[in-house]
């Protein structure tokens, strides 16, 4: 049987058209995909795979060393020989998560302004604002992955390496909503100084390089000043340890001082300024980061 | 259906945007109804300025600018039902063409399973339908000024401009994008505004046209009329050149010298017997006479009208 292809001409669209909303959805969609590397080839998905994949990795080396610990010792062995556990997770994957955020984010603004498309997000029904923040999500949605996945497969793993599993999620279940929100905070402060200084430059790589100098820098400057004035002054210093910022509240969400932050004088200072400190250095910079991409045109 | 616009698709009202002390238009007024229209003008001339001002992402200092009905500034839905070309490189290399412009017709407001239908028809209206899955950065040239229109049609706009089409192509490519232009009108029924700085691909693609020049409007008319008001005919002749001015001058004719030949200005259709009748009698022996168009450049030397 033969068939017959028609060319049935230039078919206007009839069908719905969902404005801005659908807009913001798929840049949010299209931010995501790109911090993945998905449709992207081989080589985009190695970067954000190999983090969340280290991230994961550490969970999971930390359940199954508390799984052995009860299983060789008897139950509640782990506990008494205080492993780390979810406390101390985000203060020893806190490194890696603000070198995934400045590896990966800059994937989100850099290349659109570099390649030109953000010339034409500008005049489809959108604004600087819309884009902007869809992207901000986008990312926020994947460190929010990178920084919760890890710490349900360690949930996991100890209620399952405990001999009554039952009883360990009784006794822990305050640790989901903890590490939520712990997770909450890193994964916000990290995403939006990522964001903020991607969007000062089309390359990638000046902005991996400057936020992995900026984190990797402030760490033993402000550890070697704060020791040597001491005091309020150290303190204070101690605060513009810009890795162990939301180490601290995940201190205070967990009523626990990490490894990371036992030794940072910044710990010795009020809760409230810890917090408000976190909350200071997430919203200044996505203001400043909003009030650069508001008014953008092509 | 696409909505029935009654009126100028396009409308500028004593529109006027000034940087300081730069004046990028000054008190431009036009009108656009269906069709392709061409916007003629030398870099600076408030092309770019104009069309920004008309998608409503740049405030004009004075007067107004209408896009299918609204306010370009004032409405940001309105960018759903128009299509925008740049001029310069816009395209994301490392994904396909069908994936890209599934996202741009998205990010227009289309659902994603009619995007993705959207993307390959409009692909196959190009001639890009078996390339559709090849990423961008190893398309030609050609390739990707057509994914650039496509990207402005995907969402099947009532209006699309198309800024400098034809820049980078070569003959082949620009002929075949100039044929893109007039089936996007003639086939999708989609109105079209096309920048240019190139007479020639104006004339052959517009309708109507209208030329800036340092931010002013020079003209704004039928295509055919500024074809007439800009043809000249240039002639060559071997000896008694200054004889042959001053009797086609005596017969009225406005010539100019122009390098080796003469230039005459605004011919009617008397023009080619005075010139018979005032080569015999300077004779000065013929060696070339062909119909020409004034350059661009000569065109922007006269005062704004």
């Amino acid at each position: 049987m033969t068939g017959t292809v028609f060319d049935i001409g230039y078919q206007g669209y009839t069908g719905q058209r969902e404005g801005r909303g659908r807009g913001r959805a798929a840049v949010y969609k299209d931010g995501v995909r790109a911090a993945l590397g998905l449709g992207r080839g081989g080589r985009a998905k190695v970067l954000p795979w190999f983090f969340i994949s280290v991230l994961t990795a550490i969970a999971l080396v930390m359940a199954i060393v508390a799984g052995a610990a009860n299983l060789l010792g008897g139950p509640g062995t782990a506990a008494k020989a205080n492993l780390p556990s979810h406390s101390d997770y985000y203060g020893i994957a806190s490194v890696i998560m603000f070198v995934f955020a400045a590896l990966v984010a800059p994937e989100l603004l850099c290349r659109d302004r570099r390649d030109g498309v953000i010339n034409l997000y500008l005049v489809r029904p959108l604004t600087g604002t819309d884009y902007v923040a869809a992207r901000w999500l986008a990312f926020l949605t994947i460190m929010l992955g990178a920084a919760w996945l890890p710490q349900f497969i360690l949930f996991l793993g100890l209620s399952m390496g405990d001999p009554a599993p039952m009883s360990y999620l009784a006794t822990h279940w305050l640790d989901i909503p903890r590490f939520l929100l712990a997770g909450l905070a890193m994964a916000a402060y990290a995403t939006t100084l990522a964001m903020l200084t991607a969007s000062f430059t089309t390359r990638r790589a000046y902005a991996s390089v400057f936020l992995v100098g900026l984190f990797v820098i402030t760490v033993p400057f402000t550890v070697g000043v704060a020791d040597e004035i001491g005091g309020k002054a150290g303190q204070w210093i101690s605060m513009f340890n810009l890795t162990n910022i939301p180490v601290h509240v995940n201190d205070l969400i967990f009523g626990q001082v990490s490894d990371v932050t036992e030794d940072a004088p910044a710990r010795l200072l009020p809760a409230w300024i810890r917090v408000a400190w976190l909350i200071a250095w997430t919203i200044i910079p996505g203001t400043v980061l909003w009030g650069r991409y508001r008014r953008l045109t092509p | 259906m696409r909505p029935v616009t009654t009126g100028p698709l396009l409308e500028v009202d004593h529109l006027s945007k000034r940087y300081g002390s730069v004046v990028a238009l000054d008190d431009v007024s036009f009108a656009i109804t269906d069709g392709i229209t061409g916007i003629l003008g030398e870099n600076g001339a408030g092309k770019s300025t104009a069309i920004k001002i008309l998608l409503g992402l740049l405030q004009p200092t004075s007067g107004s600018a209408r896009i299918l009905g609204e306010i370009a500034t004032e409405s940001v839905a309105v960018r759903a039902r128009v299509g925008y070309m740049p001029e310069h490189d816009c395209l994301p290399g490392q994904v396909s063409a069908a994936e890209f412009l599934t996202h741009m017709a998205e990010v227009s407001g289309i659902p994603p399973a009619a995007a993705r239908t959207r993307a390959a028809d409009t692909l196959r209206h190009v001639g890009l339908f078996e390339e559709r899955y090849r990423a961008i950065g190893g398309y030609s040239t050609g390739m990707k000024q057509r994914v650039k229109l496509c990207q402005a049609l995907v969402h099947d706009p009532a209006f699309v401009f198309l800024d400098e089409p034809t820049a980078g192509l070569d003959p082949a490519g620009r002929e075949e994008m100039l044929a893109l232009i007039r089936k996007t009108h003639r086939d999708f029924g989609i109105s079209v505004l096309f920048s240019s700085h190139l007479m020639s691909d104006v004339e052959r693609t517009c309708d109507r046209i209208i030329v800036l020049r340092g931010g002013h409007l020079v003209h704004s008319g039928e295509v055919a009329q500024f074809t007439s008001d800009t043809e000249t005919v240039f002639i060559e002749a071997d000896t008694n050149r200054d004889e042959l001015v001053l009797a086609l001058r005596r017969r009225g004719v406005l010539v100019t010298a122009t390098g080796g030949g003469l230039t005459i200005v605004g011919p009617d259709a008397s023009v080619y017997d005075h010139v018979r009748d005032a080569l015999v009698e300077a004779q000065a022996p013929l060696r070339r006479m062909a119909p020409r168009r004034r350059e661009l450049a000569e065109l922007f030397e006269g005062e704004p009208t």
